[in-house]
């Protein structure tokens, strides 16, 4: 049985729907922008990719209203027994940080994924299981591999994956002392590349059933793993990633000569980019065409996998590779993997996307038309 | 099937091992005796964070697992809510201009696992996986899943709360009901459980 995307919808920095944002990543304009948000506060970057007109002055979280404004066009279409799964790094962590610049301690536990998970499934009238689900910023990749399992295990007909995370001055200091933000919009891939820069987005796939079909394209086999090295530093041997996309050609029974291209996680660290090419060469061999869409709607954390996905399910149907936007001179190890300018190719039929995260998780997903029985 | 579960609060902790060794002992003051590995980061971990490194160090020991391959799963997330407050209160008190690293990287969900990942060289799937009307049951669904899928050679599965935590060792079909203990109990009273079934033995 395969697993195919039957809706979807996604908001990122170059607004709501696909179309906006697959126009802006084949334009090669990034939506990140200079933000005054952290004004004065001393961070090593005022770059952000912000949702258009999301407010903070309203009492909703972004993230909340984030959700609602993604699923505003789809309210009362879902089966009420389909189950939900919100992936997300750390949930409303807004709530954190006014319960201690408040001083409300019960604030705190509203953070909680699996409130905003529950919140997310009474706005749309659900009543079936909910599941919060986090793996660092591979957690809404993860969330669609454990969608996919759920269906070919028979648990359910169809999931509706959900996935989120917003810019907050948590977060946006928490990289700025890692020195991980780029004080320009990230260059993922490029050999002026130094760092990542934050970006928001809500994304929600509806998952179902599907036979083997040359019209739809499926998740054909997926493989999570850990490095266990180091608790934010990439394995330099690139060992988890490649074990990851080892397991999800084995589950999708392919071979690594038939991926056509890679949808990277690419962050724009210069790790973390040199750990996945080093991934690629070590699990695939000949260079494929890479892309990473951070350049463009900055890494948006716990929605990184799922958005990513979707732009490579759109990539396939179309036959383009979209380009990595911000990379003008690829780094010398992505010279022949890395797109500059997107590639048309009217006959793909299987990609790879793949995510890393912090305590060294990796995820990898096969996806194409066609496919096992 | 549960090869192992092993158990860890403030009074007692111990190791229930279906066809293998089952004991219990009080908790010692010194933590770090029962994980038996260096830990690099020791002085980091929070209260949770040690709970369940010594309830994963007992049941993976415990379980002679032979693969490397094994993934961690966990449900608990009163320590990760912890490590957040801790970080941003350490934030805001030192001028709101920069925050500390080493308190921002432990505050994910699964910062817990990582760690104990990193430990006990677990070199599986990692994930926060929360269903809040049935946690640990939900865990050995997904774990059973992923043993069955491939995606691991055994798993660990971990639920905790601020005071106690448990981990249950699987390899090959998770068949929960022939577990003799309540999977819908929180952490504490799991660990009570698990005493009494040692005691009883």
């Amino acid at each position: 049985m395969n697993v195919r995307i039957a809706q979807s919808d996604l908001l990122t920095a170059y607004g709501h729907g696909m179309d906006a944002l697959w126009k802006g990543l084949l334009s090669g304009r990034t939506a990140i922008r200079p933000t005054r948000r952290f004004d004065g506060r001393g961070f090593n970057s005022d770059q952000a990719a912000l949702i258009p007109d999301l407010r903070d002055d309203t009492g909703e979280t972004r993230i909340w209203q984030a959700i609602r404004r993604v699923f505003s066009p789809h309210a009362g279409k879902f089966d009420p027994q389909t189950p939900l799964i919100l992936a997300t790094t750390v949930g409303e962590i807004e709530f954190v940080e006014r319960s201690v610049l408040e001083s409300n301690w019960d604030l705190a536990a509203e953070s909680k994924p699996e409130k905003l998970a529950e919140r997310t499934q009474h706005l749309l009238g659900l009543r079936g299981p909910v599941i919060a689900l986090s793996s660092a910023c591979a957690s809404s990749a993860a969330a669609l591999t454990r969608a996919a399992s759920m269906i070919r295990h028979n648990q359910a007909e169809s999931i509706l994956v959900v996935a989120c995370d917003a810019v907050s001055e948590f977060v946006y200091s928490g990289f700025s002392s890692l020195a991980s933000l780029d004080s320009e919009p990230a260059r993922p891939f490029d050999s002026g590349r130094c760092g990542l820069t934050l970006g928001e987005a809500a994304a929600w796939a509806l998952l179902t059933q599907s036979d083997a079909d040359k019209d739809n394209v499926s998740i054909l086999g997926w493989g999570n793993t850990a490095d266990a090295v180091h608790m934010t530093a990439p394995d330099r041997n690139g060992n988890g990633l490649t074990r990851a996309i080892q397991k999800a050609l084995v589950m999708s029974r392919q071979r690594a000569d038939e991926i056509n291209f890679i949808a990277a996680h690419g962050t724009g660290t210069v790790y973390s980019d040199a750990m996945e090419l080093t991934s690629f060469g070590n699990a695939i061999g000949g260079a494929r065409p890479v892309f990473s869409i951070k350049g463009g709607i900055g890494h948006t954390l716990g929605a990184a996998g799922l958005t990513q996905f979707l732009v490579a399910t759109h990539a396939l149907k179309l036959g383009i590779v979209p380009p990595s936007v911000g990379l003008t001179t690829p780094d010398e190890s992505a010279r022949d993997w890395a797109v500059a300018k997107s590639k048309s190719n009217g006959s793909m039929q299987l990609a790879l996307s793949t995510n890393s995260g912090f305590g060294g998780v990796n995820t990898a997903m096969l996806l194409g038309t066609g496919g096992a029985e | 099937m549960i090869r192992a579960a092993a158990w860890l609060c403030t009074q007692h902790h111990g190791v229930f091992a279906p066809g293998g060794e089952s004991w219990q002992r009080p908790t010692p003051s010194d933590l770090s005796s029962l994980v038996g590995r260096p830990i690099k980061y020791a002085q980091r971990l929070t209260d949770e964070a040690w709970n369940c490194l010594c309830a994963a160090s007992l049941a993976h020991k415990a379980s002679k697992f032979e693969t490397s391959e094994i993934g961690l799963l966990t449900a608990g997330t009163e320590g990760c809510r912890d490590a957040q407050e801790n970080y941003f209160r350490d934030y805001v008190a030192n001028g709101r201009a920069l925050g500390r690293g080493n308190l921002f990287i432990y505050t994910l969900p699964t910062s817990v696992a990582g760690e104990v990942g990193i430990v006990l060289s677990l070199r599986g799937p990692c994930m926060f996986i929360r269903d809040d009307v049935r946690p640990l049951p939900a865990l050995l669904e997904h774990a059973g899943q992923m043993l069955s899928d491939g995606e691991a050679g055994a798993m660990l599965l971990l639920w905790c709360d601020s005071s106690a935590a448990v981990c249950l060792a699987i390899d090959g079909n998770a068949e929960s009901q022939a577990f003799p203990l309540g999977l819908e109990s929180n952490p504490s009273e799991l660990c009570r459980q698990l005493q009494q079934l040692v005691l009883a033995l």
